[in-house]
């Protein structure tokens, strides 16, 4: 669009410019020319009016009279210059018989190689400025070798007409320029707004917004684009929702065996007494891994379902008192520190889901990294931030998008870190409360995630507990 | 954990369609002190339950004959035997959709014995009375709540309340007319902690409002605190 203006206000310039070369160079020439004119018609009249009107000219072989004319004496060349016709010239000087004459003007004022040009028998013009005024002079010799008339005429009238036309064409361009950008805008708007469309939906469903369609598939230009767009959004979105189904079909199947593992399990270990020693061991390793392997399929559940759509439920919570809630559960201890401007913050959770992300955090802390070194709530950032310290060798800082990912494993880092899903689900769930997570480094080692959310001081769903 | 610690046996009645989850819960259940009985369907759990009737049912929603929630529905039209629902499906819906049907509590899959055994404690334990002085009748309005007896009476009529919804009761009425958080409720009905499902509140206030109020769309007796939870006004 400005692309246009530019354009316009470049291609109007030039026009001017050239206008300008052409028009002022002929007004010019033609005042100059006119002003030659002017100047030899009285610079004839005065060689008239000093000799007489000129005699016919006898044949060649008789020219020795013809030669040189004699003056009339009774003339006065002052006289002569007063009485030629009154023209626009602003002065009239001759040079006659080594002599200036001059009616008005100085001629001093003439440059000196001007005055000898013309005295050489070569008509001259130039423009000087005299007295503060513009003006042309002109030259032209006269019969006898040696002499001249100078005339200057003011250029007053070219200049204030130059000057008009110099204003007129500057606003031509500055309007033309303008126009260029209003029709740029407007044709880039008509023209580009299917791209601006095109743009939009992109951008969502790159947001993960997969049901996003273009509305341009009857567009004469863009139909084809957007059918095509369309289709690999739709493809996109079916191969998706076939994934999380997969994914939540094969937990699903799994939760029968599962189930009746972890029941037999339980029953072994409650008769754990009672079993030969050879075997206990054996059973307590069963017994770990069974557990793995529920948090496990419980993980994948619950990405499935996140995946499917589900909705949840927001309720107003006070934050404090669920990430203390929490923390200190996830991790069997006091972990959580409240700022006290952090007391009265409120937010609408899904608290299942916030309870997921603080004590996924908290477990990674404790089983993966040197055990939690403390929770923190605070206010600030987008409303709440809640920091989870751990005693871990740190997050090396190209692994900390990675670590977010499903499955995703420092490549790095510690081993076991962020092995799983625990830190996708968490970052899902921080996602679906409209917050943000990242993670640092602790000034004294180990790696700190930050989790910001929008909360704001306001009522609460019961009594602080 | 074995059956001495408990001094009496209660018994289950376990609906599940798969044989093998039915053979490891009622292993595990029975070793956690209950007497489990078990049925493989809607008809047979209906039958089992009008043939003995069990002090819990453990129902699966998903069975091969009817869903579980209809299965509920049946049974809450006769009996108020404390229901817990068994949902493999997560969706959030499930979970109201069988509170509505009349299920006092709900659990998902995978679970333990152990968890199960917590849940089903709950349900069973006797309501005590919120607060020492408090005495075994309370009135409010024409409603007449006999706390050792677990009845309340308008009039002559016996309102036939749950076990849950009378205790959702007593505890709202033991307030004596203050707010009582959902979070509270949770934590004195159900024995939840801060982490408890607080639509199980709402669904049973919505239920014991039918039973209760003469205009249940208005309700004048159990109302709700905007934004804090519920209380029991005269």
């Amino acid at each position: 669009m400005v692309a246009y203006g530019l354009l316009a206000l470049g291609l109007s310039s030039v026009l001017a410019l050239v206008t300008w070369g052409v028009v002022s160079n002929y007004l010019t020439e033609q005042r100059e020319s006119s002003a030659m004119v002017e100047t030899a018609d009285n610079a004839a009249a005065f060689h008239y009016g000093l000799f007489g009107a000129p005699q016919p000219c006898r044949p060649v072989r008789e020219q020795a009279e013809c030669g040189s004319p004699t003056p009339d004496p009774d003339v006065s060349v002052m006289d002569l210059l007063t009485s030629l016709p009154s023209t626009d010239a602003a002065a009239s000087m001759v040079w006659y018989n080594d002599t200036w004459y001059s009616l008005t003007g100085t001629p001093s004022d003439l440059p000196a190689d001007l005055v000898e040009t013309v005295r050489n028998g070569t008509a001259a013009h130039r423009q000087l400025t005299v007295g503060g005024q513009h003006v042309l002079a002109v030259g032209v010799p006269m019969k006898q070798p040696g002499e001249a008339f100078f005339e200057w005429h003011p250029l007053a009238s070219l200049d204030h007409t130059l000057q008009t036309l110099k204003i007129t064409l500057v606003t031509a361009a500055i309007v033309a320029a303008l126009i260029g950008l209003a029709v740029g805008r407007l044709a880039s708007t008509l023209a580009l707004r299917p791209l601006a469309a095109l743009t939009r939906v992109a951008d969502a469903v790159a947001r993960g917004q997969l049901d996003a369609r273009l509305q341009a598939e009857k567009d004469r230009d863009l139909g084809g684009l957007a059918r095509s767009f369309n289709q690999t959004a739709a493809d996109l979105e079916r191969r998706v929702a076939a994934d999380a189904r997969f994914a939540g079909d094969v937990s699903h199947e799994l939760r029968t065996p599962l189930m009746t593992m972890l029941n037999s399990m339980q029953l072994i270990q409650n008769h754990r007494t009672e079993l030969p020693g050879a075997v206990r061991e054996p059973v307590e390793l069963l017994g770990d891994d069974l557990d793995r392997f529920r948090r496990l399929v419980i993980d994948l559940l619950e990405i499935s379902r996140d995946d499917g759509g589900d909705q949840g439920s927001r309720e107003i919570v006070r934050i404090a008192d669920l990430v203390r809630a929490a923390a200190d559960a996830a991790a069997g201890r006091e972990v959580t520190t409240v700022a006290p401007e952090a007391e009265g913050l409120t937010l609408q959770a899904d608290k299942r889901r916030l309870e997921r992300v603080i004590a996924n955090l908290v477990e990674n802390a404790e089983d993966h990294a040197g055990g939690c070194k403390g929770v923190g709530v605070e206010a600030g950032g987008l409303g709440v931030i809640i920091t989870v310290d751990d005693a871990g060798p740190g997050i090396a800082p190209e692994d900390r998008e990675r670590i977010f990912e499903r499955f995703g494993r420092g490549e790095t880092s510690g081993r076991g870190r962020g092995v799983g899903l625990g830190l996708a689900i968490v970052a899902r769930h921080v996602q679906w409360h409209h917050g943000s997570i990242q993670v640092t480094s602790r000034p004294t080692g180990g790696a700190r995630f930050v989790v910001e959310l929008p909360a704001k001081s306001g009522q609460v769903t019961g009594p602080a507990r | 954990m074995v059956s001495d610690t408990c001094p009496v046996a209660h018994s289950l009645l376990l609906v599940d369609d798969e044989p093998r989850i039915r053979r490891v819960l009622r292993l595990a259940l029975e070793d956690e002190g209950y007497q489990v009985a078990e049925a493989a369907n809607g008809y047979d759990a209906l039958a089992a339950l009008r043939r003995e009737p069990p002090d819990v049912v453990l129902l699966d929603l998903m069975l091969p004959d009817r869903d579980g929630f209809t299965v509920c529905r049946e049974i809450r039209r006769s009996s108020d035997v404390p229901v817990i629902m068994v949902t493999a499906r997560t969706d959030s819906h499930d979970v109201v959709a069988g509170l509505e049907a009349g299920a006092d509590d709900y659990v998902t899959k995978p679970l333990v014995a152990k968890e199960l055994s917590a849940r089903i404690r709950a349900l069973l334990r006797r309501v005590e009375p919120a607060n020492a002085r408090q005495p075994d009748l309370l009135v409010v309005g024409d409603l007449t709540i006999d706390v050792p007896g677990a009845e309340v009476t308008r009039g002559d009529t016996v309102l036939p309340l749950t076990r849950t919804e009378f205790k959702l009761l007593a505890e709202l009425a033991g307030a004596e007319g203050r707010v009582l958080s959902r979070e509270q409720l949770l934590s004195k009905v159900w024995g939840y902690g801060y982490f408890g499902d607080s639509r199980i509140v709402d669904v049973h206030v919505r239920r014991l409002r039918l039973k209760i109020e003469h205009d249940p769309a208005s309700p004048k007796h159990l109302v709700t605190a905007r934004g804090l939870g519920y209380r029991l006004v005269s």
